[in-house]
C-alpha cells in the first residue's frame, strides 16, 4: 500500500467516526448506547444506594451482626471502640476534602486510606480489603451523612 | 428549623436571657494569659482576629472562699474490662496520679459520670480500683453508661444515692443525677438490658429519644436544698449533662433545661461544672454559667451547629495521639475569692484553644440524622 492510499484510508475512518458523532448527536441521548432513566429505576438505584447507608451506619456504630454478615467482625476495631464513638453522625470525618495530604499517615491519602488508618490505629484492628463490600458501605454512609457540605478537595 | 420551633426558642430566650441579664459581674471570665513566645507572637501577628485563650476560665465568685482550697474533676473515663482495652486504664491511672500529687492537694474530687463504658459489674469495680489511691474524699454522679445495663443497681451499691449536696468553705456543692430518669423506651420493644446499654451509649442515636433530664422531684429536692441558702453566695452545681439544650440531635442536652433555670434563677452566682461533652465547652444563660469538662478517654467533635457563642472552641485533635484532647481539670477556689478552673490536657505543652497554625483549617460541615437505627426491628 502507498502512502498516498493510506492517507486516504485514515480520511474515510475519520469521516465515519464523525458521522456517528454527529448523528449521536443529533439523535440526542434516547438514541445514544443507553436509555432513557425512569422514575422506577430511579427509586431502584437510590434504594441500592440507601441500603449500602443503612449497611455502613450499623458497621460505623459497631453492630456485630452487620460487620459479621460482611465478613468484617474480626477486624474493624479489637479496643471496643467503634467509628461513631469519635465521629457522631459522622461527623468530623470530611469526606469532601479527600484526597489530601494526610498528617498523620505523611502521605497523599484517599478516604478509604483514612478509613483504614482509623481501623488500625484508635481501633488497633486489621486493615480492610479497600475494594469490599464493608469498605464501600462505610464509605456510603460517611458520604452520604455528609450531603451538602462543601467540597474541598486538598484541604487540611 | 421549624418557624414553630424557632419561635418557641426565642420565647425560651427572652425569658431565660433577658437584656443585660448575666452570671454577676464578679463571675465574668478574665483572660488571663499563660506567659510564652507563641502568645507574644500569636498577638503581634494576628491582634483580634482570633482569640489566643489558653484553657483556663477564671470565675470569681464573691464570698466563695473562706479559706483557699482546689478541687479536682475526672469525668467520662468510659472503662472497657482490662483485657479488651488498656488505653482507656492508662489514662485513668495517669489522671488518679496527677490528681494524687496536687500540691497543696485537692480538698476532695468530683467524678463526674461515664466511669463505665457498657454498665458492667467489672467496668464500674474497675473504675473503683483505679481511683482508689486517690486518698481524697472523692463525690461520684452518675452517667447513662454507669446506669443502664441494671438501671443503677450496681451504681447504688458502689456510691449510694446519685444526688448529693454539701458545704464547703463557703460554697453550696450540688450533685446532680441527670440520667436515670429516661423515659421507658425499652420495656414495649421488649429490649435486652444490654439492647437498652447499647442504645444509651450512642451519642447520635434516635431510637432513646431524648433521655437525659433531672425531673420534677428532684427539681423540688434541689429547690428545699437551697432554700436556706443565701441567693448572693456562691453555688456550684456538678451534673453529667449540660443543663441547656446544646445540639438536640446528639444526646447531649437535659430535656427540662427550662425547669433546671426556674429553679436556679434567683441564685445570682450558680456555676455549673459538666461532663458528657468530652470537649471545651463555655455557656451562659441567665445567672447560670456552664463549663463543659474533658473526657479521658476520647474527644468528641463540636457539634455542627449550636455551639454556645461564648465557647473558643478547643483546638482540632490529632487523632494520632491517644492523648490529645483529654484529661482532667482542677479547680482551685483562691483566697481572693476567684475560681479558676483550669483544664489539664495531656496532648499539648500548651494548651490553647485556638493556634496560629489551623485556626483557619477548618472544614464546613453538613451533617444528616441518622436512619438506620429507625430501620431495625425494634
Amino acid at each position: 500500500m502507498t502512502t498516498r492510499s493510506k492517507f486516504r484510508l485514515s480520511l474515510r475512518r475519520f469521516a465515519l467516526l464523525g458521522g456517528i458523532a454527529i448523528a449521536a448527536i443529533v439523535a440526542g441521548p434516547s438514541g445514544a448506547h443507553k436509555d432513557p432513566v425512569t422514575p422506577e429505576q430511579l427509586k431502584a438505584y437510590e434504594a441500592v444506594f440507601m441500603e449500602q447507608v443503612r449497611k455502613g451506619d450499623l458497621l460505623f456504630h459497631g453492630d456485630q451482626a452487620m460487620a459479621e454478615q460482611l465478613g468484617v467482625a474480626e477486624d474493624l476495631s479489637k479496643t471496643g471502640m467503634a467509628c461513631a464513638m469519635c465521629h457522631p453522625m459522622a461527623s468530623d470525618t470530611h469526606p469532601q476534602s479527600f484526597p489530601k495530604f494526610q498528617a498523620q499517615m505523611a502521605k497523599f491519602a484517599t478516604l478509604r486510606d483514612m478509613i483504614n488508618w482509623c481501623i488500625e490505629k484508635p481501633n488497633q484492628g486489621v486493615k480492610i480489603d479497600p475494594e469490599s463490600e464493608a469498605m464501600k458501605a462505610l464509605e456510603a454512609y460517611i458520604t452520604w451523612s455528609n450531603t451538602g457540605s462543601v467540597l474541598q478537595p486538598g484541604k487540611f | 428549623m421549624s418557624d414553630e420551633l424557632d419561635r418557641i426558642r426565642r420565647e425560651m430566650h427572652s425569658v431565660l436571657q433577658p437584656e443585660g441579664v448575666r452570671p454577676d459581674d464578679t463571675l465574668k471570665i478574665t483572660r488571663r494569659t499563660f506567659i510564652h513566645g507563641s502568645l507574644i507572637f500569636g498577638a503581634a501577628t494576628v491582634g483580634q482576629t482570633f482569640a489566643w485563650w489558653p484553657l483556663l476560665n477564671t470565675l470569681d465568685i464573691a464570698h466563695a472562699a473562706e479559706a483557699p482550697f482546689k478541687f479536682a474533676w475526672i469525668s467520662d473515663t468510659h472503662l472497657y474490662p482490662r483485657s479488651l482495652n488498656t488505653r482507656f486504664v492508662d489514662k485513668v491511672v495517669r489522671a488518679a496520679q496527677e490528681v494524687q500529687a496536687m500540691d497543696p492537694p485537692a480538698d476532695f474530687l468530683i467524678f463526674g459520670g461515664d466511669l463505665a463504658q457498657l454498665g458492667k459489674i467489672e467496668e464500674l469495680e474497675l473504675g473503683v480500683d483505679l481511683l482508689k489511691d486517690i486518698t481524697v474524699p472523692k463525690h461520684y454522679i452518675p452517667g447513662e453508661h454507669d446506669w443502664y445495663l441494671d438501671m443503677g443497681k450496681k451504681w447504688g451499691e458502689l456510691f449510694g444515692q446519685p444526688n448529693w449536696t454539701f458545704d464547703h468553705k463557703g460554697v453550696r456543692f450540688i450533685g446532680l443525677d441527670t440520667v436515670s430518669r429516661a423515659p421507658d423506651y425499652w420495656t414495649a420493644k421488649n429490649m435486652t438490658p444490654e439492647e437498652r446499654m447499647g442504645h444509651m451509649a450512642t451519642l447520635d442515636g434516635t431510637v432513646a429519644g431524648p433521655w437525659a433530664g433531672v425531673g420534677r422531684d428532684q427539681l423540688d429536692w434541689m429547690e428545699k436544698t437551697l432554700a436556706d441558702w443565701d441567693k448572693d453566695r456562691p453555688v456550684i452545681i456538678f451534673s453529667h449533662n449540660p443543663l441547656y439544650e446544646y445540639y438536640p440531635p446528639w444526646n447531649f442536652w437535659v430535656r427540662d433545661w427550662r425547669q433546671v433555670h426556674e429553679v436556679l434563677r434567683p441564685y445570682t452566682k450558680v456555676t455549673n461544672i459538666h461532663g458528657h461533652v468530652h470537649q471545651v465547652l463555655y455557656n451562659e444563660i441567665g445567672t447560670l454559667r456552664s463549663i463543659g469538662m474533658l473526657a479521658t478517654s476520647w474527644p468528641w467533635p463540636y457539634a455542627p451547629e449550636g455551639v454556645p457563642k461564648l465557647t473558643k472552641p478547643m483546638i482540632r485533635v490529632d487523632p494520632g495521639d491517644p492523648f490529645d484532647g483529654v484529661g482532667w481539670s482542677k479547680i482551685d477556689v483562691a483566697a481572693t475569692d476567684e475560681v479558676n478552673t483550669e483544664y489539664v490536657m495531656w496532648g499539648r505543652k500548651e494548651v490553647f484553644v485556638q493556634s496560629a497554625a489551623d485556626y483557619d483549617k477548618h472544614v464546613s460541615e453538613v451533617i444528616r440524622p441518622r436512619i438506620a437505627d429507625n430501620m431495625w426491628p425494634y
